[in-house]
């Protein structure tokens, strides 16, 4: 039931979403993957949709629906009519799908599994303080969307099986790789709840919230140091270059959303720099990593891994701000317009000041004075803001299908691709 | 007034970085026409030991004043950008700007010496015979590498500092206060997080995974140390409740596991050691060790790098211990510092006072516990802790063949013994 519940939640974000499609084909993609909520479900989400493949297949003439709609949030009638006739009536173009799509989650599942329980094993190796312990597991209960462990494993596979054929298994350092990702990111996490002062995350009381400050500070340090013990036990001196890499850019990421550019140009350069240093960065060169791994000798695919990774990545992060406007607060685990409230200005802002100005003194104070957060709110759902921003999530998408395509044809750069799907049209 | 200065004077050097460095360098080359003069260290000895004097002359002798070695960082965007923040601090207390002065100031209390010590131990023992002449820096006597260890050691302990020195914003402050505070935990944060982040990237480039190993386990105890033992809200240590006298046991701490917590509370000079080890000794100890391991030298001497670097930092802290004890002496005190715990360990009885400050430090009658310390046995055990440890140290100094730079090392365990 529970499953049931969250699927219908998944469509109805996604009858919104789906108003953002410009052209047939893409409105396609954003209902290709409505089968996988994203993150680790049960296993009862496949069979949920059989059903409506047939059902699509046999409408193939309504992707020509009329152009572009223009997206609203206030959802008039009208348009939430549109929306509802396009998800109902969705198209299967022949020959443009594959005949099955992955489920990356359940295609990793064996390796996927002991994850969280092999993260949390090493840092109870590394401390004997019950209270330190505590503190730097908590995030580490395998509630999220696990989407760094997942990729990077993947793209091992893809790259395993792109050289070797049938030796794809993955390597156990490649597997670590995975849970030094997550473990980095989970590092910063909690330091960026401390500085954000944030009260939920993932749906249950940040850390920040049940333990001092300066503990939960510690407890990060202590992640990121067991994590890079870690990294020094891969023994490869040009994995351990690219993953500290990761460190230095989170940190300059984390500086560079302190100031804003005055200009509109400069700014949005400095909000893609930093959304790739602070989110792109961690899957780009975890990636570039793990295909180091798969093969020493060869820049090239460590290149195409990072590319990869990068495009995912930022796609993921535009997506996060899009999300942070239209999603419920319940979906995301986190209160909505969390951004604004921090006083920063993402892409749907952005955006929103070409149309409307009177954004601008707004984002320079970091919209700290009474009422600027409603009100910018509005302007962004007034504007295209969010149109535009799936835009460019859009395109960094193909983009990384493009390149997953690159790889030699096995089930794991198939979910590849559909990672890049799942991203673009994720809910949570 | 006085605290107000301190971060214009750090914003000042930051903002002007070119001026800086031109200083730097003019002074470097002055240094180094004194490096010629082996004698001058040892002058030092026949002198009253004082520890600036062997701190200058120390870094005579390795090339140029490590104070200095932070100054890559100083240099940087990112830095420039927290010195234009730091301003806003100005006028709150947040101990942002404590750790600010602390990077600045040159008493004998600051830590800047530990890059030093590093580049001492690396220039005293020397290195492999076999390494290219493009990793040594000739003049100074140490690797390329070593130098930037050094400077890795200094970042890890800056940036050590500067979180421990967060603010716990969850009290009942009026909002005022606390937007002020939240700001500065934020820079305070930040900054640390960026050096811990140099860090990662000057070890990766250091290409040396068993030293990027022994690094990390060194920032794996800073943090472990903040947890040891019951804290207030402020994250403040006090010590254990006092066990029944138990023999002390030495840690068994070298190599990269973590250390056996439980057995040691509420025994004075096993927790007194195990805090500091866990806080200092490690990472002076793993900085010295690391520094040996990139000089090539075998495990069994690297291993005595570290039981080098660990007992100067005890002796270091057992001497800073006993200081605010001293005759006059109206400084503060940690509730956790040696003479305090040994006269627990002597009168467990005395254990009611330390535990009114549970929920607040400073809510303990410090008068109080000065005079109650100052009639019992804890400050003649602190010396004797001070002189074991420099002892130790001095033990592994000999081991190394003659030279400025071990008479230098020699010189500051002579000032720190008799402070």
């Amino acid at each position: 039931m529970a499953c049931l519940g969250s699927t219908r939640l998944c469509v109805r974000v996604q009858e919104k979403l789906c108003q953002l499609g410009q052209s047939p084909q893409v409105r396609r993609k954003t209902f290709s993957c409505d089968r996988f909520k994203f993150g680790p479900l049960p296993s009862s989400r496949i069979i949920l949709h059989e059903g409506k493949i047939h059902q699509n297949v046999s409408n193939p003439s309504t992707s020509n629906t009329g152009p572009s709609v223009t997206w609203h949030p206030c959802s008039r009638p009208e348009i939430a009519a549109t929306a509802r006739t396009f998800s109902t009536l969705r198209t299967h173009q022949p020959g443009s799908l594959p005949d099955y799509k992955v489920d990356p989650y359940r295609l990793l599942e064996d390796d996927l599994k002991d994850v969280y329980v092999d993260i949390r094993k090493q840092l109870r190796l590394n401390t004997h303080q019950e209270e330190l312990y505590e503190i730097a597991t908590y995030y580490f209960d395998g509630q999220g969307k696990s989407l760094r462990p997942m990729v990077g494993i993947l793209m091992g596979r893809a790259m395993n099986y792109h050289m070797y054929k049938d030796r794809s298994a993955i390597l156990p350092s490649q597997r670590e790789v995975a849970m030094i990702a997550e473990m980095i990111h989970s590092a910063s996490l909690i330091h960026d709840d401390v500085i954000d002062q944030s009260d939920f995350r993932r749906g249950k009381p940040s850390a920040n919230v049940l333990w001092s400050h300066k503990k939960v500070t510690m407890a990060g340090d202590f992640i990121l140091a067991i994590a890079s013990m870690m990294i020094a036990k891969l023994k490869n001196d040009d994995v351990t270059l690219v993953l500290s890499q990761v460190v230095t850019d989170l940190v300059q990421g984390e500086f560079m959303q302190l100031g804003s550019k005055e200009t509109e140009n400069e700014r949005f350069a400095h909000y893609l720099t930093k959304t790739y240093r602070k989110t792109a960065s961690l899957i780009a060169n975890t990636l570039k990593a793990v295909a180091m791994l798969t093969c020493a000798d060869d820049d090239k695919l460590p290149e195409l891994a990072f590319q990869y990774g990068r495009n995912v990545g930022l796609a993921f992060q535009l997506v996060d701000d899009l999300l942070d406007f239209v999603s419920s607060s319940e979906a995301m685990g986190k209160p909505a317009a969390a951004d604004l409230k921090l006083g920063l200005a993402t892409a749907p802002v952005l955006f929103a000041c070409e149309k409307f100005p009177e954004l601008n003194p707004m984002i320079m104070r970091r919209f700290q004075e009474k009422g600027d957060v409603e009100k910018a709110f509005e302007l962004v759902h007034k504007s295209q803001g969010l149109e535009q921003t799936q835009f460019l999530a859009r395109q960094h998408c193909q983009e990384a299908m493009r390149i997953a395509n690159l790889l030699r044809q096995s089930p794991f750069q198939k979910a590849l691709i559909v990672v890049a799907d799942l991203v673009l049209n994720r809910i949570k | 007034m006085h605290l107000s200065k301190l971060p214009l004077q750090f914003i000042h050097k930051s903002l002007l970085p070119l001026g800086g460095v031109c200083a730097n360098r003019n002074q470097c080359q002055t240094r180094k026409i004194s490096t010629g003069n082996v004698n001058l260290a040892k002058v030092a000895q026949y002198q009253k030991p004082d520890w600036n004097r062997a701190v200058t002359e120390a870094e005579k002798i390795v090339g140029y004043p490590t104070s200095f070695l932070s100054l890559r960082w100083l240099l940087s965007d990112e830095i420039a950008n927290v010195a234009l923040h730091l301003r806003k601090l100005v006028g709150s207390n947040h101990p942002l700007l404590k750790t600010g002065k602390s990077l600045l100031y040159n008493g004998k209390n600051n830590m800047q010496a530990w890059g030093l010590i590093v580049l001492l131990v690396s220039k005293a023992a020397g290195h492999a015979p076999d390494l290219p002449d493009l990793e040594q820096d000739k003049a100074a006597g140490v690797l390329h590498s070593q130098r930037a260890l050094a400077e890795v050691t200094e970042m890890i302990r800056t940036s050590h500092l500067a979180h421990k020195g967060l603010v716990n914003l969850q009290g009942d402050e009026t909002k005022e206060d606390t937007s002020d505070m939240m700001f500065g935990n934020k820079i305070a944060l930040l900054m640390g997080d960026y050096l811990l982040g140099n860090c990662c990237a000057e070890l990766g480039v250091l290409r040396n995974q068993e030293l990027v190993s022994l690094m990390s386990s060194a920032v794996r105890d800073l943090a472990e140390a903040e947890f040891v033992g019951p804290r207030d809200k402020q994250n403040n240590p006090l010590p254990a409740r006092p066990l029944p006298y138990i023999e002390y046991k030495p840690l068994n701490d070298v190599g990269l596991e973590p250390l056996l917590v439980s057995e040691a509370l509420g025994n004075a000079q096993a927790e007194w050691t195990l805090r500091h080890v866990l806080s200092a000794g490690s990472l002076l100890g793993k900085s010295c060790q690391g520094t040996l391991k990139l000089a090539g030298h075998s495990y069994e001497v690297q291993e005595q790098g570290y039981l080098f670097g660990k007992h100067l930092a005890l002796a270091w802290q057992a001497c800073l211990d006993r200081e605010p004890f001293a005759p006059g002496s109206t400084e503060p005190f940690s509730l956790v510092c040696a003479p305090v715990m040994f006269h627990l360990q002597h009168d467990p009885s005395f254990y009611e006072e330390i535990e009114k400050g549970e929920i607040d430090v400073h809510d303990v009658d410090y008068d109080k516990i000065r005079k109650e310390v100052l009639n019992g046995p804890g400050l003649d055990l602190t010396q004797k802790l001070q002189r074991e440890h420099s002892q130790a140290a001095l033990d592994v100094l000999n081991q190394l063949p003659p030279s400025d730079a071990r008479t230098a090392l020699g010189n500051i365990i002579a000032a720190i013994r008799d402070i």
